[in-house]
């Protein structure tokens, strides 16, 4: 790992990361506070069955329990959008994004090897998914205390599930990446790692609103992230495992890939 | 000692690795770099010719490790390019040609960043913002307001800062005023009296002719050419023009004379080539009115050298 890479790669994102957490704190405490407001009201309605129960299951959450409108905040699109600004932004654009630009040559010029630059700019990603995913629990603490839920909440299952949501959002900016290396331009090595994440989010997301579609979801990234489970302790190591090895193997591609290309003068 | 040595370097783009002519394009394959065999000494402003797409980027690649030898190989200073390409660029200082920078960041911060990656001292760093006037001012300022001519002296300067041991520039004059170029060239001089090494990649013929010691000559990665710049241009014809009064020299069979055209009104043209002493022996009883002998320029030199291996070619 390079100290310089780092220390650079910190200084030119820390403005991102900070709104990106601010957002991400604001947006976990929302949920909490939805489910104390309207948590029984929700309930009653779909107890009256005006609206299909599947419709409140979204991405395995619900509005009923601290545990599911945690979930339910965590799957949201939204929550997607935020952690993906750095889950796929940033480790797409680290090194297809340089390339394109032809800066990736300057550096490279350094003595430095491909596989230091990939391995500090992997460990960049994922410290600032650490920091996203840490700032979303922040929020969901604040959110219970303001809610006066904050009892409900286990302590001791609050790292599990930061580590779960590290793991998801670190095996898509280990895809990213792997993709990033493997481009000259940032066009294909964002389009690949888009349509993967979105193809994923969907087969999960289809799960939980059609029954017949739910042996699609162990093929979804986002089935092995579930806050619910972690939250209500019903969670198995399996799920993290999981997402681990595809983090690895993502890994491993691109630190044979990278070192193994050629690159050509910019077009 | 040699600070570049290449040994029938070659290097194919694309996956096909069936042999084609040079520079051909054979199911997706093109040969950029044709068994090239060069040496470089310790010490010498070396050039490196030919026009767009005659290999020179891609030398200048494989040195660096962004690419990878098809076959042959290659050391700088002494490593080989395949296997110790960090302890390479340990060592020497890269300019791309049209070098691309960092917008966001200061120049000074820049400068600091690439220094920091490279790992040692920018020792020089000084020296050559005052030698290519960019002021502590300037570099305060953010790289995306800088001009053209600024971003080069940046590029330069990033080079060159640590003072490498070998220094590898391609096209490093370009978006530079001729103030600059100048100051640049009185630089390179300076590098070389202190022992520094210059590959100096240009398709400017007279910068190359201007800084360097010797030139390789390349054409669809094939070397044409490896001569001292001296040598090169003493064997190229020079240009004569003179007017003469009265009845004119005897010229034909002159030893190194040739394309003799005399006119009626006293006029004489021809070349000259190699030593001038039987030219001038043969117009000293001569009433010369005027003389003119145009120096021989690399850029015939060069033209002469791509002329001659397109017929062999042909």
């Amino acid at each position: 790992m390079n100290r310089a890479l780092l220390a650079q790669t910190w200084r030119s994102q820390r403005v991102k990361l900070l709104i990106v957490c601010l957002a991400l704190a604001v947006w976990g405490a929302l949920f909490p506070i939805i489910f104390a407001s309207f948590g029984a009201t929700f309930r009653q309605i779909i107890d009256s069955g005006l609206i299909p129960k599947e419709l409140m299951n979204f991405g395995g959450g619900d509005v009923f329990t601290l545990s599911g409108s945690i979930a339910l905040g965590s799957i949201h699109p939204i929550a997607l959008v935020l952690n993906s600004i750095f889950a796929i932004g940033f480790s797409v654009a680290a090194i297809a994004g340089e390339r394109q630009r032809g800066t990736l040559e300057v550096l490279l010029a350094r003595p430095l090897s491909r596989r230091t630059a990939y391995v500090t700019l992997l460990v960049a990603g994922l410290i600032f998914i650490a920091f996203a995913v840490a700032a979303t629990i922040v929020g969901i603490v604040i959110g219970s205390g303001l809610a006066g839920v904050v009892g409900e909440l286990a302590p001791d299952r609050l790292p599990l599930l930061w580590l779960n949501g590290v793991l998801l959002f670190g095996a898509i900016a280990a895809i990213g990446l792997a993709a990033s290396v493997s481009f000259d331009r940032l066009s294909p090595a964002l389009g690949i790692t888009v349509a993967f994440v979105v193809v994923t989010y969907f087969l999960q997301v289809l799960g939980t609103f059609w029954p017949d579609a739910k042996f699609l979801q162990p093929y979804s990234l986002f089935h092995y992230y579930d806050p619910k489970a972690i939250l209500s302790g019903a969670a198995g190591a399996g799920d993290s495992i999981l997402l681990a090895v595809v983090t690895a193997i993502a890994i491993g591609w691109a630190l044979v890939e990278f070192p193994r290309r050629d690159l050509a003068a910019p077009s | 000692m040699t600070a570049i040595e290449t040994l029938d370097l070659t290097k194919r783009y694309g996956a096909e690795r069936r042999l084609a002519p040079p520079g051909s394009r054979s199911s997706g394959s093109v040969l950029a770099l044709d068994h090239l065999s060069i040496s470089v000494s310790e010490g010498e402003i070396f050039g490196f010719l030919g026009p767009n797409g005659a290999g020179k980027s891609t030398l200048i690649r494989l040195l660096l490790g962004f690419l990878h030898p098809t076959a042959g190989s290659a050391a700088v200073l002494g490593l080989d390019i395949v296997r110790d390409s960090v302890g390479i660029r340990k060592r020497i200082g890269y300019l791309p040609g049209g070098i691309a920078l960092y917008d966001s960041m200061t120049g000074e911060d820049l400068l600091d960043y690439l220094g920091a990656l490279t790992g040692r001292p920018s020792v020089r760093r000084a020296e050559l913002c005052e030698r290519l006037e960019l002021s502590e001012a300037t570099l305060r300022r953010l790289v995306r307001d800088y001009s053209r001519g600024m971003r080069q002296k940046v590029g330069i300067i990033q080079a060159l800062q640590h003072d490498p041991e070998l220094a590898i520039l391609d096209e490093p004059t370009e978006g530079l005023d001729p103030l600059m170029q100048l100051a640049f060239y009185l630089l390179l001089d300076d590098l070389k009296a202190a022992g520094r090494t210059i590959f100096f990649s240009s398709h400017v013929l007279s910068e190359v002719e201007r800084v360097c010691d010797r030139v390789a000559i390349v054409r669809r990665g094939r070397l044409v050419a490896l001569e001292d710049v001296e040598a090169l241009l003493a064997r190229r014809k020079r240009n004569v023009e003179m007017r003469v009064a009265g009845p004119p020299p005897v010229l034909d069979g002159v030893a190194g004379v040739s394309g003799l055209v005399v006119a009626a009104d006293g006029r004489i043209t021809c070349q000259l080539e190699g030593d001038v002493g039987p030219f001038l022996a043969a117009i000293r009883d001569t009433r010369v009115v005027d003389l003119t002998i145009e120096p021989a320029h690399l850029e015939e030199a060069f033209l002469e050298l791509y002329h001659d291996a397109e017929e062999e070619s042909a």
